[in-house]
Order: C-alpha cells, then sequence, then structure tokens
C-alpha cells in the first residue's frame, strides 16, 4: 500500500518536452513516462491523496477506476521503492 | 537517424587536491590546463539543450575548483538542464552550498574513499575524511538530492558493510558502490587495484543483503567490475549513443576515457558546434551503432544490448579500438583480462599516486 499524500523525492523533476512527451529526471538517470504515469505524477505533490489522484486519472483518461487505482498505486511504490517518491511531512 | 544525446559530462578542469591513484583523469593532463572559459560552457549548455541532453554532469577533477562553478549551474539549470554536482566535497562550505543551491542545482554526489580516515586519507593521499564527513553531514540537512559514492578496490573491498553502516547513519537515499574501472590512473595502478575472486563475491552477498534490509529508504546501485563476468558492461550504452563528455580545453568525448584511443581525432567546442561534433565528427561515427562490429559482436545476438562493450578498454588492452572488448568471453582477446584477474595471492604492485 503506497504513502497516503505522496510528493516528489529530493532531487525527482518532471520534465515535459516540446512535443508534450514527458520524462522523469532523478539522480544519474532519466526515465521516460506514459501519458497516464505523467498526468499522475503531475499531481503527486504532498497535498493531493491517492483517492484523489485516481479521480482526476479517471477523469481525464477512458480507464477503469479500479484498473487506474491499481496502476497509480503500482507506479507510486515502485517510484517510493528508490526513494523518489516520498511521504509528505 | 542520429540518436538523441540525454547526458552532458561537464569535465570543469582536472584540477583537484586529491591523489586517488584510481582516477579516470589522463596520466598527462598537461594539455588540458587552457580551460573554457564561462562564456565557451554556456555556449555548450545552448547547444547541448538544443541537441535534446536533459542532463549535465559537473565533475573533473575537482569542480570546485572553478571560480564560476555557481554561474555554470546558473546557466545550466536556465535552460532547463537538470543539474548534478559530482564532488570529493572538502570545498563545499556552507555559503557556496547556498549559492549553488540558489544557482539550481538538483544533485550532490559526495565520494569517500573509505569508511575510516586511516585508511581513507592513504587512499587519497591527504587527510581529507573529516571534512567529507563534514560536508556530508550538511548536504544531507539540505533540500537537494545526495549520493554518498564510494569507489571500490582492493585495498577497500572488505569494508563494503561499514560504508552501508556510514551511509546509514549519514541517511542518505542513494548509495553507489562502483568498482573500480581500469582507465587512466587506475588502469596504471590495475596491478595494485584489482579486486580478488573473494572479495568480489563478498561483496555481492553484503550489498544483496543490504538493499533487502534498506528496502525503500536507500537505494543501492553496485557496479561489477566487468573483469570478473562473462559479457562487457554496455558502455555509454553505446558509443555516440546517449552520453557525451567535453573535458576542461573543450575536447568533446564519446565516453570519458576515450582520449586514450590514440587512433583517433577529437574534435573541440572551440572549433566546431556541439551540434555537428555529436551529429557527424568522425570520432562520434567511428563506432556508433552496430555496422563497425567485427565477429565475434557482428553476428552476436548480444550486439545491441552491450554495443560490443567498451572501446577505450579494447584499445587499452589490444592496442584497437575496433575490435570486442576482451571483457567478453567470446573475445579472441578475453585470455589478456582473464591474467590480469586472476593474480589472487599474489604481491600486491606499488600504487603510483595520481599528480597534478
Amino acid at each position: 500500500m503506497p504513502v497516503e499524500r505522496p510528493r516528489l523525492g529530493k532531487g525527482v523533476r518532471l520534465r515535459r518536452e516540446r512535443d508534450g512527451t514527458a520524462m522523469l529526471l532523478v539522480p544519474e538517470g532519466a526515465l521516460v513516462l506514459n501519458e497516464t504515469a505523467a498526468a499522475a505524477l503531475e499531481l503527486v505533490d504532498g497535498q493531493r491523496s491517492i483517492d484523489e489522484i485516481v479521480d482526476a486519472i479517471v477523469t481525464r483518461f477512458e480507464v477503469e477506476r479500479a484498473q487506474a487505482r491499481a496502476d497509480v498505486c503500482e507506479l507510486i511504490d515502485r517510484l517510493s521503492e528508490r526513494r523518489l517518491i516520498e511521504p509528505a511531512p | 537517424m542520429t540518436p538523441r544525446p540525454l547526458s552532458l559530462l561537464c569535465e570543469l578542469t582536472y584540477r583537484c587536491n586529491l591523489q586517488c591513484p584510481y582516477c579516470y583523469n589522463p596520466l598527462d593532463l598537461r594539455g588540458y590546463r587552457d580551460e573554457l572559459t564561462t562564456a565557451q560552457w554556456t555556449r555548450v549548455f545552448e547547444e547541448a539543450d538544443a541537441l535534446g541532453v536533459v542532463q549535465a554532469h559537473f565533475s573533473g577533477g575537482e569542480p570546485t575548483l572553478r571560480g564560476d562553478l555557481v554561474e555554470l549551474v546558473g546557466a545550466a539549470s536556465a535552460r532547463g538542464l537538470y543539474t548534478n554536482l559530482i564532488t570529493q566535497g572538502t570545498f563545499l562550505e556552507d555559503a557556496l552550498l547556498d549559492r549553488l543551491l540558489a544557482a539550481g542545482l538538483d544533485h550532490v554526489q559526495i565520494s569517500i574513499q573509505a569508511p575510516e580516515t586511516e585508511l581513507a586519507d592513504r587512499i587519497a593521499g591527504t587527510a581529507v575524511h573529516g571534512e567529507k564527513l563534514d560536508a556530508l553531514r550538511r548536504v544531507a540537512g539540505r533540500d537537494v538530492a545526495l549520493t554518498l559514492n564510494c569507489v571500490l578496490h582492493r585495498l577497500n573491498h572488505d569494508r563494503i558493510e561499514a560504508v552501508v553502516a556510514l551511509a546509514e547513519a549519514l541517511g542518505v537515499a542513494r548509495l553507489e558502490l562502483a568498482n573500480v574501472q581500469f582507465y587512466g590512473w587506475a588502469y596504471r595502478n590495475r596491478l595494485a587495484l584489482m579486486p580478488t575472486r573473494r572479495q568480489v563475491a563478498y561483496g555481492e552477498a553484503v550489498v544483496a543483503a543490504a538493499r533487502e534490509r534498506l528496502r525503500g529508504r536507500m537505494e543501492i546501485v553496485y557496479v561489477l567490475p566487468d573483469y570478473f563476468g562473462d559479457f562487457p558492461k554496455p558502455c555509454m550504452n553505446g558509443w555516440g549513443s546517449a552520453f557525451m563528455t567535453v573535458t576542461p580545453n573543450g575536447t568533446v568525448l564519446p565516453c570519458p576515457a576515450a582520449a586514450a584511443i590514440e587512433t583517433l581525432r577529437f574534435e573541440n567546442v572551440r572549433d566546431r558546434s556541439l551540434s555537428w561534433i555529436w551529429r557527424e565528427s568522425p570520432s562520434f561515427e567511428a563506432y556508433r551503432g552496430t555496422g563497425w562490429m567485427p565477429e565475434p559482436c557482428r553476428s552476436c545476438e548480444r550486439r545491441e544490448s552491450d554495443w560490443g562493450g567498451c572501446r577505450c578498454q579494447a584499445f587499452l588492452l589490444t592496442g584497437d579500438a575496433g575490435v570486442t572488448d576482451p571483457a567478453c568471453s567470446l573475445s579472441p582477446h578475453h585470455a589478456t583480462m582473464v591474467a590480469l584477474r586472476e593474480r589472487d595471492g599474489g604481491s600486491v604492485a606499488e600504487l603510483v599516486p595520481r599528480r597534478p
């Protein structure tokens, strides 16, 4: 179960390219993001809860709520493992 | 189509106050004293951004010896580049740190030579370990990402557990344990620095256990010594594929160790645009993609995952940068590498400290 109100870790930046594609810049690397992951990470600000992020994804993309929730949780878990996402203080 | 470079290594100066015998800088540093100016570096960042680069790594030598470091970080940051400072930390006073963070610095990597003062200072050739620990503690408390780095070799390989404990005590989110790669001074000192097979096996076990225990608290990056594997590392993810290095005098290299390849002529940003050098220069074209590959690479199914390994290592060990990396067990030169690593128990050669 991921952290309740996630935020990006120190030294983690979301970058939009001129063509609209998104990348997560991290210490010594860059991860290319798909559109759903980028939209979710744009809302990871230490204020919003996981549920609020999932709500926004369901509104914006054609996706079942259960699927969206599973995807967001998996993304946040995976990035939390590398401390690229941290719980809000 | 020419690939897009993502990462720019900016070697601001080769000057350094340490004398680590594993330094990858060239043995002959005389040609690098005429350093690029602030304006020249700023132009490099602009051209790098236009080419698609997203990260600028500031290294050296010791980059904090450049009086205009803050200005350079600011200039790269202003172009939207992610900025990473690779430093040994001894000049990282609070006032400089304040200015670097205000200029937009995203990440700091500080290296130690060993977890204990006596050994660390012996490897560095000067008493600096205490200052490094002080810098690490101060940076850890700031709003900037911090990586603790320790280059591993025969002299400190058995101390990995203590390095992990130190990283834990400092509360760093990221620890990089990179086995020495044999270029520059490290190549010269390879007989003394080569870890033993027992050390490498012990290190792997310690890292595996630490990763399990620290999951979610610390990311541990462990770079295996390719002398001990069966296949080469995908050096730079392929020559001229994603990385470039600009040396202190403006020479542009596809790999930080490439200056050792005497059979290639590398271009300089003082004479040519970064874009031309990346896209069209003969040195970047030389080993780009798979077209240059001889056998056994040419017909190998791994050719697009390890890209034939490292061109610099191939040159250093065989005199030909265009052959399969001898780290590969399929290379006809693999025996040269095996002979270098199978010296367990032999007398330890004398270390030659890096000189300025």
